[in-house]
C-alpha cells in the first residue's frame, strides 16, 4: 500500500513539473516576444540618425550596395528623411505627393508606423501635418493662439497628430536617371520645421 | 544505528539529487521551449500573423498601429521600416514555387501577370536584405521601369550571367530573398479580399551549376 502511495506521488510530481515547464515556457515566450523590440541592438531610428539631422528633410542618394542604410531598403525608391522631436514644441511637416508610388510615413523611435499617406495617380496631394507633443507640460502659446498666422499655414488646416520623437520618411519611386533631377527637386520641396513658441 | 543513519542520509541525498536533476531539466526545457517558440513565431510567423501564397510570405499586420507583438518584434529584429499593410504589401520569397531555397548558384524565371496595384516593384537581395553588387548596377524593376511581355504579363530572370529582357543579377550572393512590393489602392486587398496564388508571380528554377 505505501508503495502505491509513493508511485502516485511521483506521478503527481511529474505532472506538477510538466505544468511548471509549460507555464514557465509560456511566460518566457511572452516576455521574450514583448522585449524583442527593446532588445534590438541597432534600431532603424539609430541607424538613420547618423544621416538625418533634427527637423530637416534630407534627400538620401540613390540606394546602392555601398549606400544602403537599412536591410531590405529598396533601390526602387528614393528616400527623404526628417528626424523629429516634439519635446520643445510642435513640428510642422509639409510634403507634396505628386503621383502614384509616392508616400509619406511617420515612425516612432521604436519603428512603429503611426501615419502613412500615399500619392494618387494623376493627382498631386499636398500634406500638411502638425506633430504635437504628447505631454502635459505647458510649452507656451502657439502663434495661432497669439493671433499670428503660421507661414506654412494656408486656408487648409494642417492635420494634427500626437507624437513624441521619431522619423518621417518621404518615398518617391525611382523612375530612372532621366527623371532623377525632377524627383529630387520635388523631394527637396518637403519641409520639416520646429514651430517656435 | 550508524548504518541506518547512513542509509537515511544516502536516501535523502538521492532524493535531493533527483530533484536537482529534475529542476535542471525543467530549466533547460523552459528556456528551450520559451525562446525557440518565440523565435519561430517572430522570425517565420504563423497563420495568425502571416499569409503564404505560393512561395510568397507577407506579414498581414505589418507596421499597423494595432499590430500584434509578433509582427512588431519581427520588424524590430529585421531592422526595417515597413509601410503599413493598409496601403502597401511586401511579399518576400526565399523559396521557389517548388519549395526549394533560392540560391545564386541557380537561375530562375519569375513570371506572372501584372499585379493589381497602383504601383509595384520587384527586387532581389541576399538573405540578410543586402543589395547584391553587380556591374550593371541593377537590383529592382518597378511598374514604371519593367518591360512587359506581349501577353500583358511580365517576366524577370534571376541569374548570374546577363539575360535578355528583365534581368536581375544574383552573382555570388548565396541564398536569395526576392521582395515584391504592391502599393494597393484599387486592389482586392484594399477592399478586404486576400490575394490568391494566381495574382502573384511564380518562381521557377531553370538550372543550377
Amino acid at each position: 500500500m505505501p508503495i502505491v502511495a509513493r508511485r502516485t506521488s511521483a506521478f503527481e510530481r511529474r505532472v506538477q513539473l510538466g505544468l511548471i515547464i509549460l507555464i514557465g515556457a509560456g511566460i518566457l515566450h511572452i516576455v521574450a516576444t514583448l522585449a524583442a523590440p527593446m532588445m534590438t541592438a541597432s534600431t532603424p531610428y539609430a541607424r538613420l540618425a547618423a544621416v538625418a539631422p533634427l527637423h530637416t528633410f534630407v534627400v538620401l542618394p540613390p540606394v546602392t550596395p555601398q549606400s544602403q542604410p537599412l536591410p531590405f531598403l529598396g533601390p526602387d525608391a528614393r528616400y527623404g528623411l526628417c528626424r523629429y522631436d516634439t519635446s520643445n514644441g510642435p513640428i510642422d511637416i509639409v510634403a507634396q505627393l505628386p503621383g502614384k508610388g509616392w508616400s509619406l510615413s511617420l515612425y516612432t523611435r521604436q519603428g512603429d508606423n503611426t501615419y502613412t499617406a500615399v500619392g494618387q495617380d494623376g493627382q498631386s496631394t499636398v500634406l500638411r501635418l502638425q506633430l504635437t507633443p504628447v505631454t502635459e507640460r505647458f510649452l507656451g502659446l502657439t502663434p495661432e493662439a497669439r493671433g499670428q498666422i503660421s507661414e506654412t499655414r494656408t486656408n487648409e488646416a494642417p492635420l494634427s497628430l500626437p507624437a513624441t520623437s521619431g522619423i518621417a520618411i518621404l518615398r518617391a519611386p525611382d523612375r530612372g536617371i532621366a527623371y532623377r533631377r525632377e524627383t529630387e527637386a520635388a523631394m527637396r520641396r518637403a519641409s520639416c520645421a520646429a514651430r517656435p513658441f | 544505528m550508524f548504518a541506518l543513519t547512513l542509509q537515511r542520509v544516502l536516501r535523502r541525498l538521492a532524493a535531493v539529487s533527483t530533484r536537482v536533476v529534475e529542476l535542471a531539466i525543467a530549466g533547460v526545457l523552459i528556456l528551450g521551449l520559451g525562446l525557440s517558440s518565440s523565435w519561430y513565431m517572430v522570425e517565420a510567423g504563423t497563420r495568425l500573423t502571416t499569409a503564404r501564397i505560393g512561395p510568397w510570405t507577407t506579414w498581414t499586420a505589418a507596421a499597423r498601429p494595432d499590430a500584434d507583438p509578433y509582427t512588431r518584434a519581427h520588424f524590430a529584429n529585421a531592422g526595417t521600416l515597413a509601410v503599413s499593410s493598409d496601403v502597401q504589401r511586401s511579399y518576400v520569397a526565399r523559396f521557389d514555387s517548388a519549395g526549394e531555397r533560392l540560391h545564386s548558384s541557380c537561375d530562375y524565371q519569375v513570371d506572372g501577370r501584372l499585379p493589381r496595384a497602383d504601383w509595384w516593384s520587384i527586387a532581389v537581395f541576399d538573405q540578410r536584405g543586402r543589395l547584391i553588387p553587380n556591374a550593371a548596377d541593377r537590383h529592382a524593376f518597378t511598374s514604371q521601369t519593367i518591360a512587359l511581355a506581349p501577353n500583358g504579363g511580365f517576366g524577370v530572370a534571376l541569374a548570374r550571367e546577363a539575360r535578355p529582357g528583365n534581368w536581375l543579377p544574383t552573382g555570388g550572393a548565396g541564398r536569395l530573398a526576392v521582395v515584391l512590393t504592391l502599393v494597393e489602392l484599387r486592389s482586392p486587398l484594399a477592399t478586404g479580399q486576400a490575394s490568391t496564388e494566381a495574382d502573384l508571380p511564380r518562381i521557377v528554377k531553370l538550372k543550377c551549376r
